[in-house]
């Protein structure tokens, strides 16, 4: 009797070889067998006649650091199949953490993830200070797998306090945070996470920037002495040179150490397209050299989001908008108000009334929005208000407090011609989904789906099968995540099963579930049909389970 | 496999200024024009960040401009 | 380690011109400013900017229209930054 059986579905078993029709069986949280044909009764049974059954999918960059502590499934990662995440990254973790610096921590995760401060008031009660009380309290509630990296800028506020964003470290403090380091892995951290650009509340260089190389190096010795642990970085990925710098220094610390290094995120964008090209011929040079240098890569493109309550640089090209939207709130609304300031504007948009530039701009939602104008494109709104786009823009707004958030989708990293092959070099890591971050400005969930409905699907840029190798056993061994990853015989049982026809991800919406009722932006999965972790059903007929079968991933 | 020439930078030394990294840099230069020439190649310490110019011990420092 | 730059008397110092601006998609949603600038070599290259740096390269500047920034040398811009 076995505790799972998946019957009947094309087996994608990770490896990258041609996906087979068979039946995988499950016991005690392993997959025991991968046949073309299992006898034998099972307490469940799951159809897979006409779907994928794949391994579970890897996500090695998220910040559900502080989300895992009331929604253990990582909501609405698991959905769409993620069986594993990596949070921690940017240097940012929940542990190891005093209680007197508690307040430092928040200010950093509200400005890089966007949590509302209820998050960490209401949500949870804080129960740790080192790493294995961290995961003492999380570890228990979790549907999703978890591979956390310890933050490079808590180990540096844990021994230096408040010098950890003003000084270099002594010897001594560089020691403890060795020691501090060393603790973290043995009580489950998969490796370390650090941050070249990444700020806090008030602007100011999170901790981690204040390291000097000699520090990193010193605690990436700790990284290879604890067996081939991964040192994640966030380089200045705004510049070419600056992240070729940064490969050359991870490649200097991967050879010394004999540890992988990742760094993300890579970007491709038409204005730039030298970037991902001499990166990864940077990449290249130091792999030929050795040195495990990993860029990570989004799938998803990545759009620009404004409201007229900030100045966005989406009117650069408009003086008067930019002269206006400058202003303080109230002389900002004062001129919006004044039909001589409008008129003026209205002509900086030319004879088209702006038509061009905004027509198909979307209403996002989550805010002072009317519902019923959400996902109508501005240029319709005009037609319906028989305005000019950029007129109804401003009225719109006006009419709502400005609070009024538009989107001009993919707007970078949306050429799926040129995306595509980088996704498919042997040398990328797809991943840089950022999941549980950047809550109130964008979704950052269903990249896994978008790999498969654009670059497999409609652009055929990678095989089914060559997807989900990258997603899975690529990852696993990436970062040296132990019996994940492959759908064989011994391995843990995080399978997927999904509609290679219609897998994909939904429409970009808010969500009202954050604590204190704060708004995200989610995805909802399409196409997947059954989700299991460790052995157990967490996700079938599009609802969760009461399982809590995940766990801290071991490193192998 | 050689390593393909790239921008040269350094990073700073235990509490360097940023006069005396140019000066370390460009000694060639007057230190008025050096650290001129520091600061147009380094957009990321002189232009996006508060306070601008703060150096900080992780830092890349360009020390010639891009490359061809 | 901070420092703040007097106006030097090498004021007309050899350096890089904006030859373009162009606005880009940023990693967090953002519209950012996509600067091209000739430095002195002759190499052309690009430095992105978020938001706030955007802006006040254009306040800096002087202008209210990124296209106006074509043809500004660049440490003048920084040096009003």
């Amino acid at each position: 009797m076995f505790d799972v059986l998946i019957r009947g579905g094309l087996v994608v078993d990770g490896s990258g070889a041609p996906g087979r029709v068979a039946d995988v069986a499950v016991n005690e949280g392993r997959i025991v067998a991968v046949e073309p044909h299992i006898d034998g009764g099972a307490r469940r049974t799951l159809e897979a006649a006409g779907r994928v059954v794949s391994p579970g999918f890897i996500d090695p960059h998220t910040h559900f650091d502080v989300q895992l502590l009331w929604d253990g499934a990582a909501k609405p990662a698991l959905e769409h199949g993620v069986t594993a995440v990596v949070p921690g990254n940017c240097s940012l973790s929940l542990a190891p953490l005093k209680a007197k610096d508690r307040a430092a921590l928040v200010g950093m995760f509200q400005q890089i993830e966007e949590l509302p401060p209820a998050a960490f008031t209401e949500a949870f009660e804080w129960t740790w200070e080192d790493f294995a009380g961290y995961r003492a309290a999380v570890e228990p509630g979790l549907q999703v797998n978890v591979a956390p990296l310890v933050g490079h800028s808590l180990i540096r506020l844990w021994v230096m306090g408040a010098d950890a964003n003003r000084r270099a470290a002594t010897a001594d403090e560089i020691s403890a945070m060795q020691d501090l380091l060393r603790a973290s892995l043995d009580a489950g951290a998969v490796g370390l996470s650090t941050s070249f650009i990444d700020v806090d509340e008030n602007g100011r260089p999170v901790p981690s920037r204040f390291a000097p190389f000699s520090e990193l190096d010193a605690l990436a010795a700790v990284l290879g002495e604890r067996g081939e642990r991964m040192l994640q970085v966030v380089p200045e990925f705004y510049d070419t040179d600056i992240t070729i710098a940064r490969i050359d220094q991870l490649a200097d610390l991967s050879l010394r150490h004999g540890i992988p290094t990742t760094f993300s995120p890579v970007f491709d964008s038409r204005l730039t397209p030298d970037n991902v090209p001499r990166t990864m011929a940077r990449v290249e040079e130091q792999f030929a050299r050795g040195a495990r240098v990993w860029p990570q890569m989004q799938t998803r493109p990545i759009d620009i989001s404004f409201s007229l309550l900030r100045p966005s640089l989406f009117f650069g090209r408009l003086p008067r908008w930019v002269r206006v939207l400058r202003q303080p709130l109230e002389t900002r609304l004062a001129s919006l108000r004044d039909p001589s300031v409008t008129d003026r504007m209205l002509a900086d948009c030319g004879p088209d009334g702006g038509a061009a530039m905004m027509s198909e701009l979307v209403v996002r939602g989550g805010d002072a929005a009317p519902a019923a104008l959400v996902g109508m494109t501005l240029g319709e709104i005009a037609r319906q208000r028989d305005e000019s786009c950029a007129r109804a823009l401003i009225n719109l707004s006006l009419e709502h407090g400005l609070d009024v958030a538009f989107v001009a989708a993919s707007r970078g990293h949306d050429d799926t011609g040129r995306i595509g092959p980088m996704l498919a070099h042997p040398l990328m890591h797809i991943g840089a989904s950022d999941g549980g971050a950047h809550l109130a400005s964008f979704a950052t969930y269903g990249d896994t789906g978008y790999l498969f409905s654009e670059f497999v699907r409609k652009a055929g840029a990678l095989t089914l099968e060559a997807a989900v190798k990258k997603i899975t056993s690529d990852t696993a061994q990436i970062w040296g995540l132990k019996d994940r990853g492959r759908l064989a015989r011994g391995q843990a049982a995080d399978v997927v099963v999904f509609d290679p026809a219609t897998i994909g991800r939904g429409e970009e919406r808010p969500e009202f579930d954050m604590p204190g009722d704060g708004m995200r932006y989610v995805r909802d999965a399409i196409g997947v049909d059954a989700v299991v972790v460790n052995g157990q059903i967490v996700r079938e007929g599009g609802r969760y389970t009461d399982a809590r079968p995940g766990e801290f991933c071991g490193v192998s | 496999m050689p390593l393909s020439r790239q921008r040269r930078f350094v990073t700073p030394g235990p509490e360097e200024t940023l006069e005396a990294l140019a000066a370390r840099a460009l000694p060639e230069e007057p230190l008025e024009a050096a650290l001129e020439r520091v600061r147009g190649w380094n957009l990321h310490i002189f232009g996006m960040r508060q306070p601008r110019g703060l150096l900080l011990g992780s830092d890349v420092v360009f020390v010639e401009p891009p490359l061809a | 380690m901070s420092l703040v730059l007097a106006a030097p008397a090498a004021a007309r110092l050899e350096c890089a011109m904006v030859v373009g601006a162009e606005i880009v998609a940023g990693h967090d949603g953002a519209a950012e400013l996509l600067v091209r600038l000739r430095h002195e070599n002759g190499v052309e290259a690009p430095v992105v900017l978020d938001p706030a740096t955007g802006f006040g390269v254009m306040e800096a500047a002087g202008v209210s229209r990124l296209d106006d920034l074509v043809g500004r040398r660049w440490l003048d811009i920084l040096r009003e930054l």
